[in-house]
């Protein structure tokens, strides 16, 4: 379990790494926390020609507020998010990604870059509609979370761009709940209820390849519905797979469960 | 645990029974251990094994030229082809099989060895073994022991069974035709791995010119290893040296000798002068370390009307995996299943076949607690099924069949003898630590809420420790584990040296063992020293499994004390002139009977001893030192009961623990903190193994759980707080020990079990118990 040979690259800039990923004609890797990539490295799942390893880029560590929304830079590490409070619901979905060390290490860019769908960065990201901020070879752009995730383990950026920050808004109530076999481990299901501008929002991490919004359950409760019925709605629309871990009913009740509760958290369509 | 780890009657003079400062914790915590990673020698280099991708497979070639042409040494299978590992036993049905050093017919498991790669490091070794090319033709594979199986995997066994035994006792049909009540169930464990800490490791250096093999080696076995490992090379014993240096857990994943094992020594032998190191890292832990647990129990028990147990039937079948397992035998799990089946409770009228079925799955080993955890499982289940069905409390019906005192010695069906009967003062203790009649109120207060549901499981059972001669004949091996030696040498400043043939992964050996002689002799315990695991030092000790050691270990080291301490005190009556039978020994002082001052100091009698031969007494040797054997011929039996109150969580089927307690019987407890540390431990194994770990092969044979973010180890977050309370039954042997390292584990499947049925009138009938496996059954 030892990883196959790389080259190395210490960037000083993003200008430098967006370079260098474009020299490595798509062969080349980030590496930020490397909580998720050195384990796949390790395995020999991945073997990339050459790592540029960003954590020594200034001015990508910062949280700011920033009007309705919070700024997070992509090295921002996960124990930050937890302890900052400007984004209260940042900060609860933080506290449930792995443990201690991953998240002393674990950057915020890199867990929304890597597009694992049972982490939570990415639920939170689509649940708030945040934004990311990604610089390539033709310069800087923004890229909304929805359109960022294409299947697991699978986003838009190209080969040679990097996300350098990330826009989470500030939504107005929201509800956290995940379900996992240990604490610590990445979630069956995570369900993350958002309330922006006076629409809810309840987005659903584990059920699919990507974060998934509850179209149906937000529409029950847009008519009127309670949290039950949105719970309902929410277990009936999403089409999970089994696993070990569940089989699919079962992630579909543990979903519908917790849809109601982090209704209840937000105090959302209570009876 | 108690608050300073020590009970309330801790003695006032000697060691034993206090918590003294572990000897070893000073390097231990400090980061000063020393294991075979941190073994580092001139040359050495490093070794990468190719495993196979395939559960089942011939191999039809083998091209390691690229590999080579790149400058790396290859070993493969046909290069020590002559030299196999097979587990003999002389019972009737038993099919003998060969395990292949490095495979080269056919591959029998997923991540069996089929070459090995050494190179400057690691990363270059595993860069190696991409270069080494093996054909395959994949073969029908059979994971599951009770399928039929499509193509075996040995020749010599077409059913794939390697060996079947049915114990017999009394009239099964007789007593059957007679309950009032019949009982069965189907019930299924799950596959477990050990998971050390440290997983397996070994350096291996053959000096040609003295024609010797030194094997530093991550084992609880290094008499046993030096054994086979000379016997398979065909080596003088003594030019083998096998040295287990501090060790991080064992679990009995490290009783065995493994291929990877012979294969480095074999290769080491090819390359003199070069050590050759291999650490094992977790994905080959998980693939290729023996598993455990696999087992299927068909299950009929007769009760009365009264709740009497009548008579047990039992089919149990073993997944052995692809190998019987060097040098236990596949008869590990299915013996031991079958001899401590019926566990604490009476019973005449038992008939019980075990058999080990041989799949392409990695081979089952030792594991702590050997079986029971599910033979426990399987057996307490009878029990709460019968108590619902009779409308019997479910503590009252194990009350009424449990061994008592008054039974004891007790012949157990299989014809074992239980030594201890303290079944219910184990239990009426934990029930009482557990607040059973609150408990059983607020659960009653709960039924008609929306509040979750609580539930109380039960376990008890009879774990048999420090098993001598007679009790460790079960599998009939070519060798008896009954006896282990110790030396003990008082040196010329009075201090003692133990040289012990014990062996420890963490549970603390060298203070027991420096406890027992010093307390033996009468020295203070600051001024022994234990040296461990090193077979040029230690004569003999078969080392760590079936919880033998404070019996086995320390009674040997006991008894070599008391003779050490003769030849001080026979010494000391000489130079003192008095009677030796006068004399005694406290505090490293000899004393004189009636004389309140000591007469001459142990310091001195040992200097006599060694360096003043002119003051040494007619007839008086020179030195103070004795070796000496123990085997206590039977085992000892330690009772247990476990205890504990959940909830269950109707929507998620997720359970919370809210009270587990344990009662055990260790005899006299030489270590408070030790034991308690000891039960603690195997309590939190226990309940990884009833609702986390789960080893789980695909149908080809592929292991599906192949990282430890898909096996499930319990972390101290998943384990609650626990009560651990003791009874004290001294057991007959010198010290009165009975072992405790491995009851522990023995209770969780069945407790947990137990509380779910009492919560929700659930049958659990396959593990482990998972959040999913609960809300299927609430559907």
């Amino acid at each position: 379990m030892k990883c196959a040979p790389f080259d190395y690259v210490r960037a000083s800039s993003v200008e430098e790494v967006v370079k260098v990923l474009a020299e490595s004609d798509g062969d080349g890797k980030i590496l930020a926390g490397g909580q998720s990539l050195v384990p796949v490295l390790a395995l020999r799942m991945a073997r990339p020609s050459v790592l540029v390893d960003v954590n020594r880029i200034p001015g990508l560590g910062a949280i700011r507020p920033s009007g309705d929304a919070v700024e997070v830079g992509a090295l921002v590490r996960h124990s930050r998010l937890v302890e900052q409070t400007n984004h209260p619901l940042l900060a609860e979905a933080a506290r449930w990604i792995g443990h201690t060390a991953i998240r002393a290490r674990g950057t915020a860019g890199g867990s929304v870059a890597h597009a694992d769908p049972s982490a939570e960065l990415p639920v939170v990201a689509v649940g708030t509609g945040a934004t990311a901020t990604v610089a390539g070879p033709s310069g800087v752009r923004s890229v909304a979370a929805e359109d960022l995730f294409l299947s697991a383990l699978v986003t838009s950026l190209d080969e040679d761009e990097m996300i350098t920050g990330l826009r989470f808004p500030l939504p107005t109530r929201w509800g956290f709940a995940e379900f996992a076999r240990r604490h610590g481990d990445f979630a069956l299901v995570t369900a993350v209820v958002t309330e922006l501008g006076g629409a809810v929002r309840i987005t659903l991490g584990g059920v699919a390849s990507v974060p998934q919004r509850a179209a149906h359950a937000e529409q029950v409760l847009a008519d009127g519905g309670t949290a039950r019925e949105a719970a309902r709605a929410a277990a009936d629309e999403i089409d999970p797979t089994a696993d070990l871990h569940g089989s699919a009913p079962f992630r579909r009740a543990i979903a519908g469960e917790m849809v109601r509760r982090a209704l209840a958290q937000a105090g959302i369509g209570q009876e | 645990m108690s608050d300073d780890g020590s009970p309330a009657d801790a003695p006032t003079t000697g060691s034993l029974g206090r918590s003294v400062r572990r000897k070893e914790d000073q390097r231990l915590v400090t980061g000063h251990g020393h294991y075979v990673t941190d073994v580092e020698l001139p040359r050495m280099r490093h070794v990468a094994f190719l495993r196979s991708p395939y559960g089942h497979a011939r191999i039809t070639g083998v091209d390691a030229a690229a590999a080579r042409e790149a400058g790396y040494r290859v070993f493969t299978g046909e290069d020590f082809a002559h030299v196999a590992l097979r587990a003999q036993s002389a019972l009737p049905s038993y099919v003998e099989t060969d395990q292949p050093v490095l495979a080269y017919e056919k591959a029998c498991f997923a991540g069996e060895p089929v070459a090995a790669v050494v190179a400057a490091d690691r990363y270059r070794a595993e860069d190696g073994l991409e270069l080494v090319e093996v054909d395959y033709e994949a073969l029908p594979a059979t994971v599951c022991a009770w399928d039929e199986p499509t193509e075996p995997v040995h020749p010599e066994a077409p059913d794939n069974v390697l060996l079947q035994r049915t114990f017999d006792a009394g009239s099964v049909s007789d007593a059957f035709a007679a309950a009032d009540l019949v009982v069965e169930r189907e019930l299924v464990t799950n596959r477990h791995a050990g998971n050390p800490m440290e997983c397996r490791a070994g350096v291996a250096l053959w000096d040609a010119a003295a024609g010797k093999l030194t094997f530093w080696n991550g084992t609880q076995v290094p008499h046993i290893v030096r054994n086979m490992v000379a016997e398979l090379m065909g080596l003088p014993e003594g030019n083998v040296r096998v040295i287990a240096p501090d060790v991080g857990g064992g679990f009995g994943v490290k009783a065995v000798l493994y291929p990877e094992d012979v294969a480095l020594c074999l290769m080491a032998r090819e390359m003199p002068g070069i050590p050759l190191k291999w650490v094992e890292d977790r994905a080959e832990h998980l693939l290729a370390a023996t598993h455990a647990r696999d087992h299927r129990y068909l299950m009929k028990a007769g009760f009365s009307a009264e709740g009497r147990l009548l008579a047990v039937e039992a089919d149990v079948t073993c997944n052995v995996g692809a190998y019987s397992v060097y040098p236990w035998t596949a008869g590990i799990e299915p013996l031991m299943a079958g001899g401590l089946l019926s566990g604490p409770y009476k019973l005449e009228n038992y008939r019980c076949t075990v058999r080990g079925v041989a799949t392409n799955t990695a081979p089952s080993g030792p594991y702590r607690g050997v079986a029971r955890p599910a033979s426990v499982f399987a057996m307490e289940a009878m029990f709460d099924h019968a108590a619902t069905r009779l409308g019997i409390d479910p503590i009252e019906i194990r009350r009424r069949n449990v061994i008592t005192p008054e039974d004891i010695p007790y012949k157990m069906p299989s014809r074992l003898v239980d030594d201890s009967g303290h079944y219910a003062e184990c239990l009426d203790k934990a029930l009482d630590a557990l607040g059973y009649d609150v408990l059983r109120a607020e659960q009653e207060r709960r039924r008609g809420t929306d509040e979750p549901p609580i539930g109380i499981g039960v376990a008890l059972y009879n774990e048999l420790t420090g098993l001598g001669r007679a009790a460790s004949a079960g599998p009939r091996m070519p060798f008896r584990t009954g006896h282990d030696a110790c030396t003990v040498r008082m040196n010329p400043d009075g201090r003692v040296t133990v040289i012990s043939g014990v062996t420890s992964q963490g549970q603390g050996l060298e203070t027991t063992m420096a406890q027992i002689v010093a307390d033996a002799i009468g020295v203070p315990y600051e001024d022994v020293d234990v040296r461990i695991g090193d077979t040029d030092e230690a004569l003999w000790g078969f080392g760590a499994f079936s919880s033998r050691q404070a019996v086995i270990g320390g009674g040997a080291a006991h008894n070599t004390a008391l003779a050490v301490k003769d030849k001080v005190l026979d010494l000391a009556a000489g130079l003192i002139e008095a009677a030796v039978d006068d004399l005694r020994i406290e505090n490293g002082e000899v004393y004189v009977v009636g004389e309140p001052k000591p007469q001459i100091s142990v310091a001195e009698v040992a200097r006599v001893a060694y360096l003043e031969s002119n003051r040494l007494p007619e007839g008086i040797e020179p030195g103070l030192d004795a070796t000496r054997f123990f085997d206590p011929i039977r085992g000892a039996f330690a009772a247990g009961a476990q205890v504990a109150a959940i909830e269950v969580d109707r929507v998620t089927g997720e359970l919370r623990i809210l009270k587990y307690v344990c009662v055990e019987d260790a005899g006299r407890a030489m270590h408070p903190q030790i034991v308690d540390g000891q039960i603690a431990g195997s309590i939190a194994q226990g309940l990884g193994g009833a609702m986390y770990e789960h080893l789980v092969y695909d149908e080809a044979g592929n292991l599906s759980t192949g990282t430890l973010l898909d096996y499930l180890m319990p972390t101290s977050a998943e384990i609650p707080d626990m009560v651990i309370g003791h009874v004290s039954h001294p057991a007959a042997n010198p010290l009165g020990v009975r072992g405790v390292g491995e009851g522990g584990t023995l209770g969780p499947n069945a407790v947990l079990a137990g509380a779910l049925h009492d919560a929700l009138g659930i049958d659990i009938d396959t593990l482990p118990i998972s959040p999913a496996s609960v809300w299927k059954e609430l559907q």
